[in-house]
């Protein structure tokens, strides 16, 4: 019992340490990646319960930046198959449990 | 109203041209002057200054005026004389109406006479071929002229009249004219219009037809260009909370490896990090043929086990075997020789230096070079060979000039500092797979002025900086500290002579320095060290002072070749020498306490590390000498021939830090493994009343024990002096 409450605790404490943004594909440039990625924290951040107002967010302001025509997914688990144009995806993990995938089709 | 007032003058003009004048002209001006009144009354509000006073009655009185087309002034019955016939004849009705202007249109009316002998015209034109039918047409015209002549004149002149109110007035007269002769042409050509069917139907605004042709249009064409798209790529996942999870949990472990990988590589290479590019390259090595790396590891091991089955004789020999005559021989030993290391380009060296890894007890570094001032060599090399792979070295690494000495750190065992013939330092990190050194010094701006006989690690710096002392033939000992990407050097001591300057050239006057040959820390004391000279003095020095001498022991006449602190007893040293002996010294006392004449130069003595009464030497005549002062004070215990008297040396020895093992370099750039017998390895029995005492109080106990016999009295040293001399 002793273990598992120890095998526990190692877990929690890892978990908290994981809140780091985590990128598993990226293809931007390394200036527009840093930037993207920082939005993503920020509006993750902002709308910690609200993932729809987080990838509003996200795309009005990559909107904003780099031109039209962005897409956002936020979320803790779902599926996708998308085109998007080269050098324009950002897909990467955030707080442990968000999911944030955005790129650029138009 | 006004067309009246308009109509007046051209009255009056025709009544002067008539002839009756005054009556008119009266008639004229009281017309004029009602109708001035008519028009003070319409406009009340401007009252002229001049403005008729009229009484209220006439004021209020009513004029009734009635506007009519007829103009009752124009008298009717006009005569004039005509003297032809000698006869008054009435003259025609003046008109009433005047014309203004007449304004000739384009269209015509239908039945106009000239849309009459337009029709005509064309109707001649179309009817070429039938002009009896033409014919018919026009007595026809003729007959009906007359009939309608009276409404046409009629018609016609109203019609000018309602048109032209507006015109100018001047051209009245001739306008009359032309009305007059216009009609008179109307009248003429009447007829011809009334064609029935026959003729074509003129167009209007219900009956016309329209005519029009279209001309080609010019072609269009379209032109354009598309760009290529973007790009495009398509990219799908799949996210769960675990994956989540995983991704997370596998990112963490690998920081976790980098950091670690990292803290590895600060050790091994923060301070030899001589230039990012070394990190680089031995990446790009590591990364450019990992399969290289991996067969070459597989090859490793391959050899190494088919060298353990060569020589699997000498390997269980080295484990177990121990000679059993030691039994029966009191206070003797052997020496039995195990594996000959050598590599084949350093045969004609010089095996210089022998160092034992430090942390792994089967490996030890070996130096080549040339102890011979006339037969240098301008390749020196630095072989680690490991007990596991007799035949070839595991790590081999050249530079172009003798390499004389090396020291492995005692704590990052994979530097490795080495002198050379040149005066030139350099150190390795033989962990990595580049042959590139991290550390060299500056063969221009830092380095010795002769051969580096030895170097040797300091205990690293407060700051955690490796660094390292040198001594050299200048005369001077260097300390070189690791800095991040250079060799920091300063100067410790210079090993100045006890003499008289002696004048230089130009009248200056030379300090003589003597030449460092050997040098060794206290084990205790880090400041402490001791410099062996060619001169045959030893100096006792601290690192904290640079001008003098702590202690000076007159101890050899040639140079001398080695000081070895003992393991167990740090105040107890033992030299050696080019004049045949070895003395053993106590911290402070200028005499040795023991000396010992081996009968040729004595290229090297160690104290062994498991004893502190046992030490070895080699002489050049490929003996080895082994000393158990425990057991016998005056000969050695065991002296045996290495190598071929007549053809080699031997150079260097070394104990095995673990193991009771020597290693024995020859100049011929061999080196021999030799095994100690038990009886060279004899371990003090602990007395009877204490039994638990470990093993090092014992040696000290025992080393105590021995030297209080020879301490006290001085005299007695010296019988033991002459003995071993004349032995």
């Amino acid at each position: 019992m002793a273990e598992l409450g120890d095998a526990k605790k190692e877990e929690e404490s890892k978990k908290i340490v994981h809140t780091y943004p985590l990128v598993r594909k990226c293809d931007m440039q390394d200036e527009m990646k840093s930037e993207a990625m920082e939005l993503c924290v920020t509006a993750c951040e902002k709308h910690a319960a609200n993932n729809e107002a987080a990838a509003r967010m996200i795309k009005e302001m990559m909107d904003k930046k780099f031109g039209p025509s962005w897409h956002a997914v936020v979320g803790e688990g779902f599926g996708f198959e998308i085109s998007y144009e080269c050098k324009s995806l950002l897909y990467m993990f955030f707080g442990g449990n968000v999911a944030i995938c955005i790129w650029k089709c138009s | 109203m006004d067309k009246k007032a308009g109509v007046k003058p051209t009255k009056l003009r025709a009544m002067v041209k008539h002839g009756s004048v005054s009556k008119i002209k009266g008639d004229a001006g009281d017309q004029n002057d009602t109708e001035n009144e008519i028009l003070m009354r319409g406009r009340n509000l401007m009252i002229p200054e001049d403005q008729l006073e009229l009484p209220e009655k006439e004021l209020s009185e009513e004029l009734a005026r009635v506007l009519t087309t007829v103009n009752h002034q124009i008298p009717k019955n006009l005569v004039e004389f005509s003297f032809r016939e000698r006869s008054f004849i009435p003259s025609p009705i003046t008109p009433h109406d005047v014309m203004l202007l007449q304004y000739v249109g384009t269209a015509l009316h239908k039945e106009s006479p000239e849309a009459l002998l337009q029709l005509e015209a064309e109707y001649i034109e179309g009817a070429e071929h039938g002009p009896s039918d033409a014919g018919k047409a026009e007595k026809k015209e003729g007959e009906e002229e007359g009939e309608g002549e009276d409404d046409e004149i009629e018609g016609d002149a109203d019609g000018d009249a309602e048109g032209d109110g507006e015109a100018e007035v001047d051209a009245d007269g001739v306008d009359d004219e032309d009305g007059e002769e216009k009609i008179e042409t109307k009248e003429d050509k009447k007829g011809p219009p009334q064609r029935g069917g026959k003729a074509k139907k003129l167009t209007n605004q219900f009956n016309f037809c329209e005519r029009a042709t279209l001309t080609y249009n010019n072609p269009f064409r379209d032109q354009g260009a598309q760009t290529t798209p973007p790009p495009q790529a398509t990219f799908c996942d799949y996210i769960n909370q675990w994956i989540v999870y995983d991704a997370y949990q596998e990112d963490y472990e690998n920081q976790q490896n980098m950091k670690e990988k990292e803290k590895r590589e600060k050790m091994t290479t923060a301070q030899p990090k001589k230039e990012e590019g070394t990190g680089r390259k031995r990446l790009d090595k590591h990364s450019v043929d990992p399969t290289t790396y991996r067969m070459f590891q597989a090859a490793k091991i391959l050899e190494r086990m088919i060298n353990q089955n060569t020589y699997d004789e000498i390997a269980q020999d080295y484990r177990y075997w121990e000679d059993p005559s030691d039994e029966f021989r009191e206070a003797e030993g052997t020496l039995l020789p195990l594996w000959k290391f050598s590599y084949e380009k350093t045969k004609k060296l010089n095996v210089t230096e022998i160092c034992w890894n430090p942390q792994f007890y089967d490996l030890f570094g070996v130096t080549f070079g040339s102890f011979d001032f006339n037969k240098q060599v301008n390749e020196g090399y630095l072989c680690l060979f490991t007990m596991k792979n007799p035949s070839y070295p595991e790590y081999i690494n050249s530079m172009d000039s003798g390499m004389m000495c090396l020291d492995f750190h005692p704590v990052h065992p994979y530097l490795v500092v080495v002198g050379l013939y040149d005066g030139t330092v350099a150190v390795f990190n033989v962990q990595l797979l580049t042959k590139e050194r991290q550390y060299e010094s500056d063969s221009v701006s830092n380095k010795h002025g002769g051969i580096v006989w030895q170097v040797c690690w300091g205990k690293d710096l407060t700051d955690g900086e490796m660094h390292f002392y040198s001594v050299s033939s200048d005369g001077k000992v260097y300390n070189w500290v690791l800095m991040q990407n250079e060799l920091a050097q300063t100067l410790v001591i210079t090993l100045y002579l006890d003499m008289e300057q002696i004048p230089g050239p130009d009248g200056t006057m030379v300090k003589i320095t003597g030449c460092g040959t050997a040098i060794a820390f206290h084990p205790k004391e880090p400041l402490i060290f001791l410099v062996g000279t060619e001169e045959g003095n030893i100096y006792k020095c601290s690192t904290a002072y640079a001008s003098i001498y702590l202690f000076t022991y007159e101890a050899h006449h040639m140079p001398v070749h080695r000081i070895d602190f003992n393991k167990f007893a740090p105040e107890i040293f033992i030299s050696c020498s080019s004049d045949w002996r070895v003395k053993i010294w106590e911290d402070g006392r200028s005499d040795p306490l023991f000396m010992f004449d081996l009968g040729c130069s004595v290229g090297d003595v160690k104290w062994a590390p498991y004893s502190s009464t046992v030490f070895a030497a080699v002489t050049v005549d490929g003996k080895c000498h082994v000393f158990d002062l425990n057991i016998n004070k005056y000969k050695a215990v065991c002296v045996q021939s290495i190598v071929s008297k007549k053809r080699n040396k031997l150079t260097r020895l070394s104990f095995n830090h673990k193991l009771p093992i020597i290693m024995l370099g020859d100049n011929k750039g061999s080196i021999t493994t030799v095994k100690l017998s038990p009886n060279l390895r004899i371990k003090p029995k602990p007395p009877k009343k204490q039994q638990i005492i470990d093993e090092r109080t014992l040696e000290i106990m025992k080393l105590e024990k021995l030297l209080a016999l020879v301490r006290e009295p001085q005299k007695i040293t010296a019988p033991v002096d002459e003995e071993s001399t004349t032995s």
